[in-house]
């Protein structure tokens, strides 16, 4: 088992943003996490990445636990994650980029530039422009090629479609297909033509808890059951 | 006009350019203005490229400043050895400081610069009197290098003149590599670049040094300059002047750096004699360049060489 996270609890100050949340990947698996907005499921993202620290339960990474570490230790250890916001640094151009996620990697910058570039090869003709004047699916596309360098093991991924038309879409999960069985993948998503389409098996969060945990395609077709957490 | 074919002559173009200023405005002027962009240099890697504006970085200036004279009257006339001890002071103050002073961000950092300045300030006039003269200050005297007096006006202004083309050569390197890319990627966003992989708080700690170490390294040199140092050199009321030079020659950029030093100085040396109230122009120019060129001269430069590029294109 790649990743397992066991009966924790995240909360900001008082709050209680995740209550007793289990949650497993195996090697080279997608797993999704929906909900409604506020189900916890960025949290529980965050969490998992070493940005928030649970304040009961464990998570173990290769059977190493990592609740407590620092999020540039977990990134370290292969677990990278992409965010909602799309943000890139943008005054930096795009090759520099990609050099600021090459280098912890120790990959140098054409290897890491040809993975990019693997996943949206219209890069190359932005390659010394400023990031910030991509489209908002370039972004996205340059965000996950960047998360891909350095052959991480576990790619935390929130909500990849949101906000971006129906072709760009369509290049994100051709990239995401592409991982398959290579690279393990969690992923929050709302959109249930994303879920179907991908998910070895989904977790729906409702108020930071996971109610229902579907495997196998016949379970996780069923929109009725998921539409009930959306 | 291409400004990128331009900065393969750089270094040239620097001391083009001050060889330049010398007929204009004195050689013992000139020197001040090296001194003083090197000074600036070492700030604008700590705001421009980091994002974090100190109000008091004429502690750094100060403690080399300081440090430089002390070498001089107790230790050895070697005017290379007292730019030596007065680096590695400054460095070891960054050291000693920075990780309280990089934790810090926005209003707050600039702030705990300016209480350690205040306090640097006190030392110097006050608490440690009887080695820095307090309020007299104390005079520096140095020997020669490599048979050069550094005395004689034109050796010090040719000897500032080189070390500010080494530091400009440094600071370019240092500012295009990944270091200086993870620098500004930062400043821009510190969290993402943590999730990247980065342990920020040894990066930033590092570029405090440099910029810390450079600053006091400017102040030996004021002192070989004027051979004589005053609690002046460590006023935290004159942190004002760098940031002004920063702002006005465009931060974030080793060549807005120069302009700006070059800029204030002659704003500071020569308005005075023709408007009074001198500093309430340096207020509006201020504005001017908060409001309406936030990129400074360099800024505004680069601006116009863009646009006109873009109209022969189109």
């Amino acid at each position: 088992m790649l990743l397992s996270v066991e009966h924790i609890d995240v909360a900001y100050g008082h709050a209680r943003a995740v209550s007793d949340v289990s949650l497993t990947v195996e090697e080279g698996e997608i797993v999704f996490v929906v909900g409604r907005n506020g189900a916890g499921k960025t949290t529980l993202l965050k969490t998992i990445a070493g940005f928030l620290k649970p304040v009961a339960g464990f998570i173990k990474f290769e059977d190493r636990e990592i609740n407590g570490l620092k999020a540039e230790q977990v990134s370290r250890l292969g677990i990278r994650y992409v965010f909602q916001d799309k943000r890139v640094f943008a005054k930096l151009t795009v090759r520099e980029n990609i050099q600021v996620a090459a280098f912890p990697s120790r990959v140098k910058l054409a290897d890491a530039i040809e993975t990019v570039v693997g996943i949206y090869p219209k890069i190359v003709q932005f390659m010394d422009k400023k990031a910030g004047g991509l489209s908002g699916g370039q972004r996205q596309l340059l965000l996950l090629g960047r998360a891909l360098i350095g052959q991480p093991k576990l790619l935390l991924i929130d909500e990849p479609t949101e906000g971006l038309a129906a072709g760009t879409i369509e290049d994100v999960l051709r990239v995401l297909e592409g991982m398959k069985g290579k690279i393990s993948l969690v992923i929050v998503e709302q959109n249930l033509a994303v879920v179907s389409r991908l998910a070895d098996r989904v977790y729906a969060m409702k108020e930071g808890m996971i109610p229902v945990h579907l495997v196998g395609p016949q379970q996780i077709q069923d929109q009725k059951v998921l539409e009930t957490y959306l | 006009m291409n400004l990128d074919s331009l900065k393969k002559f750089d270094l040239v173009i620097v001391v083009a350019g001050f060889l330049a200023l010398v007929p204009l405005v004195s050689l013992q002027r000139t020197t001040d203005f090296i001194i003083f962009c090197i000074f600036v240099l070492a700030y604008d890697l700590l705001y421009g490229h980091m994002g974090r504006l100190s109000f008091g970085h004429m502690l750094y200036l100060g403690v080399g400043a300081y440090a430089a004279a002390l070498s001089s009257k107790h230790v050895s006339t070697d005017p290379l050895l007292a730019i030596g001890v007065a680096t590695a002071a400054g460095v070891l103050v960054g050291a000693i400081m920075g990780p309280i002073i990089v934790r810090t961000t926005g209003a707050c950092f600039a702030l705990i610069n300016l209480a350690f300045n205040q306090m640097g300030y006190f030392l110097v006039l006050f608490a440690f009197s009887n080695y820095t003269g307090g309020e007299d200050g104390m005079s520096a005297v140095f020997g020669k290098v490599a048979g050069l007096d550094l005395s004689n006006r034109t050796v010090i202004f040719v000897f500032s003149l080189l070390c500010l083309v080494g530091v400009v050569y440094l600071m370019r390197r240092l500012t295009t590599s990944t270091f200086g890319i993870l620098l500004r990627a930062i400043k821009e966003n510190d969290t993402r670049v943590q999730f990247l992989g980065y342990n920020t708080f040894g990066y930033k700690w590092t570029g405090f040094i440099i910029s810390t170490g450079l600053s006091a390294f400017a102040g030996s040199l004021s002192i070989l300059n004027y051979t004589y140092v005053t609690p002046s050199f460590i006023d935290p009321t004159r942190s004002v002047e760098v940031i002004f030079a920063s702002l006005i020659g465009g931060a974030g950029n080793v060549y807005g750096a120069l302009l700006g030093g070059v800029g204030y100085m002659i704003i500071s040396n020569y308005l005075p004699k023709y408007i009074q109230r001198w500093e309430m122009f340096l207020g509006i120019a201020l504005l001017l360049m908060v409001f309406r060129f936030r990129g400074g001269i360099w800024g505004f430069l680069t601006g116009i060489v863009a646009g006109r590029r873009a109209e022969v294109r189109s």
